[in-house]
């Protein structure tokens, strides 16, 4: 444990020089001490989960902490190794992407420090066995994430989705304290065993407790209706935050519910059907709105939303394998979300990366206005390709093993009991929904954004492609393709994490392999098939030759750009029918112009007309903000309270202390 | 092994009879006398003794969809019970990787249709993904009641349980069976969701995502969507064959019901004209209602019988 907490320190400790650094040199110095970091971080996880004593750290602390317990067992080994290196990856990633903010002047050190703060806060959260020193590092992710979002402060809308992001994550903050109350004062102690034994003692509405939790990490994780903060947030952070946060900071979140999950004894089905439920929607809710954004980053968000749906949904199955004993679907739907946890980590963050690329090469994210890329920027293309095919959840690629252990699990649960089956057949189908709905939704981003011509001119200027850009962005694409061609090996690793949650010696282990060795044939078998199939092709193209010519436009010989079909068109068809769903708006200008008396005069020469359409959140648009506008009107009340006179405040200040004398005097009575 | 080598051979020569059956309906009720039989089959070799023209437009995707869309029906044609209800290759969960790799092919040919910067491409390419979009969780429903009936978790042993399971076969074997037939219309691209036959780019499906293919990589593509439909045929086959027929009556059952269904497509696109594009998906919904009464069905089945 002393070479984990060394390794937070390290990276720390970077942060630290990066702002004492020359302008080049932060990122690399950041850099470089996140990878020893990583190293010492890793090295300690590894050694948890091949099996050796789960490290223990104390601190003692004065009141009211008292005895603070750092603890490092499987699960908080998983999250470690996938946070220690994937935030390795980002610091590569922003030594390349930073260069141009470099370049602009615009000072840097800070933005390092709060990286650096960042990743050791997420290192500790996970490793945290104590609920006050855990809501405090907690606290600290999210105001060093909040200053990475808002890096750009000077553009109004940055700041905008900042402060949503900032109050976002504090009435996340006040439900986990809420919970940490309750349990600390059932319990007497902070410490998280204590919480176990009060959680499993039956004094305690399990459920309230557990909604509670759910709530205040659910906001983190991006469950809906508590996303509405990432489809902002996400656009307004540079790239390799977007990536770090969405890959990986979110996933916090869903480490906090994993470890709650992981204190209950049996958990009772109906806490599983409603993880279940609420992750079914946020799935297809999240890719419904994906489908209808034309921002390239916000279009990423959603489907950050729709992922965290399905590691939902396997912590859902996973919890009604330990209601109803069935070994098969715990095993199967822990592992499909703790796999899912990982494998969204790596294609998050690759489509991110991806998207960081584009920008800095078009200085836009409206997919309306890109297009043609996949000839002038090939590298980003088949980064984004294998992204997008592994988020759409296609075979051979990472995206479908995770996805497919959850449908496993899924379909082992068919067996128990009419209802919690027919619920489980209608979740199959909405998983399928939800894939189906993905590859629509990345069609359209590939198929618009690097294909065809260019829909606008790019700015000129030279973009680098160095190679700090390439190295994460490869060492993902690596782990996407090796996670999906080879199964069986990840599957026997994840069961190591899996074996906190669920009883995986009931569960025959040797089936599982055998199925997953043959799914490694078949890939084999369609990548065989595909190779043979090329060879032959070319054989036959060498034969006559390839001739190149216009594309096809009916004879029309005068096509242009704007002709390609549009990101709007691709969707429209689709958003139609889930309009309902969605706050869909639309704006005619028609030609017409308006007489003095307020008529419609139609001209014989038409005037310039328009069409726009908006897509909003309707969570947002029906749920939220009817919310916020009750509670601002309840709390305008209290607006007296701000005279804005400081004088005031000291008084106000007084009088609190004065009353807390008071009380404490009288309970010492 | 005797059995999964005549898999094969039907992976091979059933494509091009039901295609052909189709094109001879089609000709029969139109009054003509119609192409050879296996008129697709001179077609392809044609196609592929071409060279191609590849538009300027196009990307390096654009080159690598055909392939990948062939050898992702090819696989799945070896995932799909065949002959008595034996597939080649047959696993726990097999259906699932069956569902997924075709949606490989759908993915890639999709953004090979985008790929040429064509408006109509982009126009075909939208359709499709839409029209897959719903057939897909009607699908993985009808899966999800047959699993409640049977308990197997492969497509092999579904299809054996299924038939084990005597009562309401045949209310479930009729609901399968119209389920599989419009994905079947749907995935195969035919009358009454889209017009193989229509001339007027703006109408098509899949015609238009092929429209700037030609020479192997136009064969690859028409190859892979007859295999596709003989693929959902096969799978409709063994669904409502009972495999007690022993291994004539059941080859001869199977090429009777191709025919069928052959005949049914060919008659339908003779006498209906495609719908308007705004409707098609209210008709492939009726796939999705059929799979939520499939469900209760079995559902309530099960509640009478525990």
């Amino acid at each position: 444990m002393t070479v984990y907490l060394c390794g937070i320190g390290a990276i720390v400790l970077g942060g630290v020089l990066a702002v004492f650094a020359g302008e080049t040199a932060k990122a690399k110095i950041l850099s470089l001490c996140t990878g020893i970091g990583s190293i010492l971080v890793i090295y300690p996880a590894i050694a948890v989960l091949a099996g050796s004593e789960a490290p223990e750290f104390l601190m003692q602390m004065s009141e009211p902490f008292g005895t603070v317990r750092l603890m490092m067992d499987r699960l908080s080994a998983f999250f470690a190794i996938v946070i220690a290196f994937m935030s390795f990856l980002g610091t590569l990633y922003a030594v390349g992407y930073m260069q141009h903010y470099c370049n602009r002047g615009k000072d840097l050190g800070s933005h390092f420090l709060f990286f650096s703060i960042l990743i050791a806060s997420m290192l500790l959260t996970v490793t945290v066995q104590h609920g006050l020193a855990f809501l405090i590092v907690w606290e600290i992710m999210s105001l060093s994430s909040f200053f990475l979002v808002t890096f750009e402060q000077e553009k109004e809308e940055v700041c905008k989705a900042g402060l949503n992001y900032l109050i976002s994550m504090h009435i996340g903050a006040v439900f986990l304290t809420a919970g940490f109350i309750v349990l600390a004062n059932a319990s007497g102690s902070f410490d998280f065993s204590a919480f176990r034994t009060v959680i499993n003692s039956g004094t305690l509405s399990v459920f309230a407790v557990f909604l509670l939790f759910f709530m205040g990490f659910g906001m983190k994780a991006g469950f809906v209706p508590l996303h509405t903060w990432l489809p902002q947030a996400h656009p307004a952070a540079p790239s390799h935050i977007s990536g770090i946060m969405s890959g990986i900071m979110i996933k916090t979140g869903i480490y906090g519910i994993l470890r709650i999950v992981s204190m209950l004894d049996s958990p009772s089905p109906k806490l599983g059907f409603f993880v279940l439920i609420v992750s079914l929607l946020s799935g297809l809710l999240g890719v419904a709105c994906a489908i209808a954004q034309h921002n390239l980053k916000k279009l990423l968000a959603y489907h950050s939303v729709e992922n965290i749906g399905i590691i939902g949904m396997g912590i859902g199955v996973g919890m009604l394998g330990l209601s109803y004993k069935n070994s098969a679907m715990a095993v199967l739907g822990f592992s499909g979300a703790l796999l899912h946890v990982l494998n969204h980590s790596i294609f998050k963050s690759l489509l991110f990366y991806a998207a960081g690329m584009v920008y800095q090469k078009t200085h836009t994210m409206e997919i309306e206005k890109l297009g043609g890329l996949a000839k002038s920027m090939r590298f980003t293309a088949i980064a984004f390709l294998i992204g997008a095919a592994a988020i759409s959840g296609l075979p051979p690629l990472n995206g479908f093993i995770s996805e497919f252990f959850i449908y496993w699990g899924m379909f082992k649960g068919l067996k128990g009991g009419i209802f919690p089956a027919v619920v489980l057949v209608i979740s199959i189908s909405g998983l399928a929904f939800v894939g189906a709905m993905a590859l629509l939704c990345f069609t359209k981003a590939f198929g618009v954004v690097f294909q065809g011509s260019p829909r606008s001119r790019y700015p000129e200027e030279s973009f680098e492609t160095g190679l700090f850009f390439k190295i994460p962005m490869i060492a993902e694409c690596a782990m996407i393709v090796l996670i999906g061609l080879f199964p069986a090996q990840v599957f026997s690793l994840i069961c190591t994490v899996t074996s906190q949650f669920a009883d995986i010696s009931g569960y025959p282990m040797t089936e599982a392999l055998t199925v997953l060795n043959s799914l490694s044939k078949g890939f084999l078998l369609f990548l065989l098939t595909a190779v043979l199939v090329w060879m032959l092709r070319s054989r036959l193209r060498s034969r006559k030759g390839v001739s190149h010519c216009k594309t096809w436009d009916c004879g029309y010989q005068a096509g242009n750009v704007r002709m390609q079909y549009t990101a709007s068109s691709y969707a429209d068809p689709f958003v139609r029918i889930i309009r309902p769903v969605l706050d869909y708006q639309e704006h005619f200008r028609l030609p017409v112009r308006h007489t003095a008396d307020n008529k419609k005069d139609f001209l014989l020469f038409p005037e310039a007309a328009g069409f726009e359409s908006h897509t909003k959140d309707k969570m947002e648009s029906c749920v939220i903000e009817p919310v916020i506008s009750l509670l601002s009107r309840f709390l305008h009340l209290f607006s007296w309270i701000q005279s804005g006179n400081i004088r005031v405040y000291i008084l106000y200040g007084l009088i609190f202390l004065a009353a807390i004398t008071v009380w404490t005097m009288g309970v010492q009575r | 092994m005797m059995l999964k080598a005549a898999n094969l051979v039907m992976l091979l020569i059933g494509p091009f009879v039901l295609v052909g059956v189709i094109n001879r309906t089609k000709s029969f009720w139109a009054g003509r006398k119609g192409p050879p039989l296996f008129q697709f089959f001179f077609d392809i070799r044609r196609l592929l003794q071409k060279g191609e023209v590849v538009s300027h437009t196009a990307s390096f995707v654009f080159e690598l969809a055909p392939v990948i869309s062939f050898a992702s029906v090819i696989l799945a044609g070896l995932l799909v019970p065949m002959m008595q209800g034996l597939s080649v290759f047959s696993f726990e969960g097999d259906f699932l990787l069956f569902s997924y790799i075709l949606a490989v092919g759908r993915f890639f040919s999709i953004i090979s249709a985008m790929d040429t910067g064509s408006s109509f491409g982009g126009m075909g390419a939208s359709r499709e993904a839409l029209f897959s979009c719903l057939v897909e969780p009607a699908f993985f429903m009808m899966l999800g009641a047959l699993g409640i009936l049977a308990g197997g978790l492969s497509f092999q042993d579904m299809v054996s349980l299924v038939h084990q399971n005597g009562r309401m076969i045949l209310l479930i074997s009729l609901l399968c069976l119209i389920i599989l037939f419009v994905m079947l219309l749907t995935e195969g691209c035919r009358v009454p969701v889209d017009d193989p036959n229509t001339h007027l780019e703006l109408t098509m499906i899949h015609e238009v995502m092929v429209l700037d293919n030609s020479g192997p990589g136009f064969a690859l593509m028409q190859c892979g969507a007859a295999i596709k439909m003989f693929v959902i045929t096969s799978l409709m086959a063994n669904l409502l064959i009972p495999d007690t027929f022993g291994i004539y009556g059941f080859t001869a059952a199977f090429v009777l019901l191709l025919a069928i269904t052959a005949f049914a497509v060919g008659t339908i696109e003779s006498f209906m004209a495609r719908l308007r594009m705004n409707h098609v998906p209210q008709f492939i919904l009726l796939m999705g209602s059929m799979s939520f009464v499939l469900l209760s069905v079995i559902a309530l089945f099960f509640c009478r019988s525990v």
